[in-house]
């Protein structure tokens, strides 16, 4: 199989379900721009992925949290690359504290890896990705299905990943700019390992098949996996009576 | 780390999860971290006790222990740098050997010195020293390795190799993971033979055996096996895998991942390997693998020989089982085999499985090497009292006939049994303290033979 002419940019790439769409993406023949926090993860999967597929890859080391414009980073990174075809955002960061107890610094961090990154590097590259007709890849999380005195800051940044999504939807049609947003349930990442979870895991391979799969189909909203969607449901439709007795 | 909450310890991947070692002589109630990412591995306390683990295949308690951390390579498990022209390979601790072989046939080479369990991870083959499928031939596994890297509980990153770091480059070898988290390695490969014609000779006894293994010491596929049982005690076949020429070479059928012998086997309700399972299954090998003569030998099947050992291993029930090995010098061996024939005649114990190879190395630190033949002896249900009375004679008559025990496979040495069973084992003892200042490396492995 030879080399598509087309960068996937995957941010959040060297852990859990980014990791795997990187693996995923380098296997359909995409060039690959990597962004992760560690340059020694980065260039670990780099190599291991232009080894095993003979993909492009470059990576960036980018702290989302400190970092003042992911975006510019990103687009500054793209040049002498294969136009963007897709843009994949699996990032997120969570606290067990972020219960209604962090300071006003500590939130304005997990925002600005969970909310500000998305946002900026989304709007960075807008211009390119649209060109290219390309797909933007969001991933929100069944934490923001409803509110909860848990998961607070991170979970309304999660929502607010929704309300980007319609606004890109809302701007764009789909044969000028794909826009998907995938709920993701919990994954066996290390971020779960060893915690006792309510409902099955999914495995960040079978997911980033999928989100690969469908990547030149058209926009879209979808819970992974699917049935996710009637847990959502459930828990969207409970009387408030009963929802606020239940734990978590 | 015991008393650090959920909030402490978010993020560094950790779980209570319940381990056996592979031979299931021994289990604990452990805390397991699976860092995917190379700040999680630095990330631990500096005082925390810990252990890398790999595939979790060693025969004993080596990459887990009740008061230690095991810290699981498994998301390190890429290749990462390849030199197709020189035949090295840059890899991550993680990668199991299967894997490795894999890579390396599809490119025309291949790894020389490899363990027969195919998910046995480069960091534990290093960790241990495995040897191969003819170690006189090969050596161990330091023979193919260049370069390490190590994280030492400190969270120093190390770089080792025989230029470089040399004391602990070869402490780290037969190290059992006490010197530190290995995390990549740089592998030396070799070219495979174009095909391979296996000659079978059948032996009477161990000292025919040996004498067989000696002549043909340069082949590349080298190693006996044997009946265990009284009155038949040691015969059996002699195996030489001979290169041919590429004129018999046949398209080579590399098993994929999913073939490969599981890491996890999960034990039978109840044991295979009685008397009589034991009596049927030699039946049975004698009748298929004894007879004189020679059959093309797959390269494949020579380098992952356990990939159909799957019942073999489950059929040891829950109870398990234990391979004691020792390697006994030329001089002595023939004695040494014979007295071992008259304990088994006596005691009766029941024996599994015996094989045997060649070794021609030097002997360094706690690595299993020597010259002279290596015998692997395999038994079921080792607690019961026969089968530990013949696992405690077979420890006494090899350490007078000069044996050596390879401690990273022997689950019911002691530690006093241990130090007499391994020349200079009180200086490879201390040079290993050297390298793990505070004992922050720690396992089963380490605190049963007091190391």
């Amino acid at each position: 199989m030879s080399e598509r002419a087309a960068t996937a940019i995957v941010v959040g790439a060297s852990s859990g379900l980014g990791r795997a769409l990187a693996a995923e993406l380098a296997r359909a023949q995409y060039a690959l721009l990597l962004i992760a926090s560690d340059r020694r993860d980065l260039d670990a999967l780099g190599a291991s992925l232009n080894l095993a597929h003979g993909i492009a890859v470059r990576a960036l080391a980018l702290d989302l949290g400190r970092e003042a414009d992911p975006g510019a980073r990103i687009a500054g990174t793209l040049d002498g690359m294969p136009p963007p075809a897709a843009l994949l955002l699996p990032i997120g960061q969570s606290r067990e504290d972020d219960d209604l107890s962090l300071d006003a610094g500590r939130i304005g961090a997990l925002l600005a890896v969970n909310l500000h990154a998305p946002l900026a590097i989304v709007h960075a590259l807008l211009p390119r990705l649209v060109e290219s007709h390309g797909t933007v890849v969001l991933f929100g999380s069944v934490a923001a299905t409803r509110g909860r005195g848990r998961n607070v800051v991170y979970a309304s940044a999660k929502r607010a990943l929704v309300s980007l999504y319609e606004s890109l939807r809302q701007r764009y049609r789909s044969r000028e700019l794909r826009v998907q947003l995938y709920e993701l349930g919990f994954m066996a990442t290390n971020l779960t390992y060893g915690m006792k979870l309510p409902m099955p895991v999914a495995e960040p391979d079978a997911i980033a098949r999928t989100v690969v799969r469908r990547l030149e189909r058209g926009s879209s909203k979808r819970y992974v996996p699917r049935w996710w969607a009637l847990v959502a449901l459930a828990v969207r439709w409970l009387p408030w009576s009963v929802y606020r007795r239940m734990k978590g | 780390m015991k008393d650090a909450g959920p909030a402490d310890t978010r993020g560094f991947a950790l779980a209570d999860v319940d381990l056996a070692s592979f031979d299931r002589q021994f289990r604990a109630h452990c805390r397991v971290q699976r860092p995917d990412r190379y700040r999680l591995i630095e990330a631990l306390p500096r005082d925390a006790m810990r252990i890398a683990r790999g595939s979790g295949v060693s025969y004993t308690a080596a990459s887990f222990g009740a008061d230690a951390i095991s810290q699981s390579l498994a998301a390190f498990d890429r290749i990462l740098a390849f030199d197709e022209d020189g035949g090295r390979l840059v890899a991550e601790a993680g990668v199991k050997i299967g894997d490795v072989q894999r890579f390396a046939l599809a490119r025309g080479w291949y790894l020389a010195v490899a363990p027969g369990h195919p998910a046995a991870t480069v960091g534990g083959c290093i960790a241990a020293d495995v040897h191969g499928k003819n170690p006189a031939r090969d050596g161990t596994f330091r023979a193919v390795v260049e370069r390490i890297e190590l994280v030492r509980a400190n969270s120093d990153v190390v770089v080792a190799s025989a230029s470089d770091n040399a004391d602990l480059f070869a402490a780290t070898f037969a190290g059992f993971g006490l010197t530190g988290v290995i995390t990549r390695a740089t592998l030396r490969l070799a070219r495979p033979p174009a095909a391979l014609i296996v000659r079978r000779v059948p032996v009477a006894n161990l000292a025919e055996a040996a004498r067989m293994l000696r002549e043909a010491a340069n082949a590349p596929v080298l190693y006996g096996w044997h009946d265990g049982r009284p009155g038949v005690f040691g015969r059996g076949v002699v195996r030489i895998g001979l290169a041919t020429d590429a004129g018999e070479a046949r398209a080579m059928r590399v098993p994929p991942p999913s073939r490969d012998l599981p890491a996890g086997i999960r034990p039978m309700p109840f044991a295979l390997w009685n008397r009589a399972g034991i009596a049927a299954a030699n039946v049975w090998l004698g009748s298929r693998w004894c007879r004189a003569g020679q059959s093309p030998l797959p390269l494949a099947e020579a380098l992952f020989p356990l990939n159909d050992a799957h019942a073999y291993f489950a059929g040891f029930g829950k109870a398990g089982m234990v391979e004691a090995q020792w390697l006994v010098p030329h001089a002595l061996f023939d004695e040494f085999a014979g007295m071992l024939a008259e304990r088994v005649a006596r005691d009766r114990p029941r024996i599994a499985l015996i094989a045997s190879k060649l070794f021609a190395g030097r002997p360094e630190g706690f690595g299993f090497d020597g010259e002279g033949i290596a015998l692997a002896i395999q038994l079921p249900a080792p607690a019961e009292p026969r089968q530990r009375a013949f696992l405690e004679a077979l420890a006494e008559i090899a350490i007078t006939h000069g044996g050596r025990a390879n401690l990273i496979k022997e689950s019911t040495l002691d530690a006093a049994t241990a130090r007499r069973a391994v020349g200079g084992f009180d200086a490879a003892r201390e040079r290993l303290a050297a390298h793990n200042p505070g004992g922050l490396h720690a396992s089963e492995l380490a605190r049963r033979l007091a190391l």
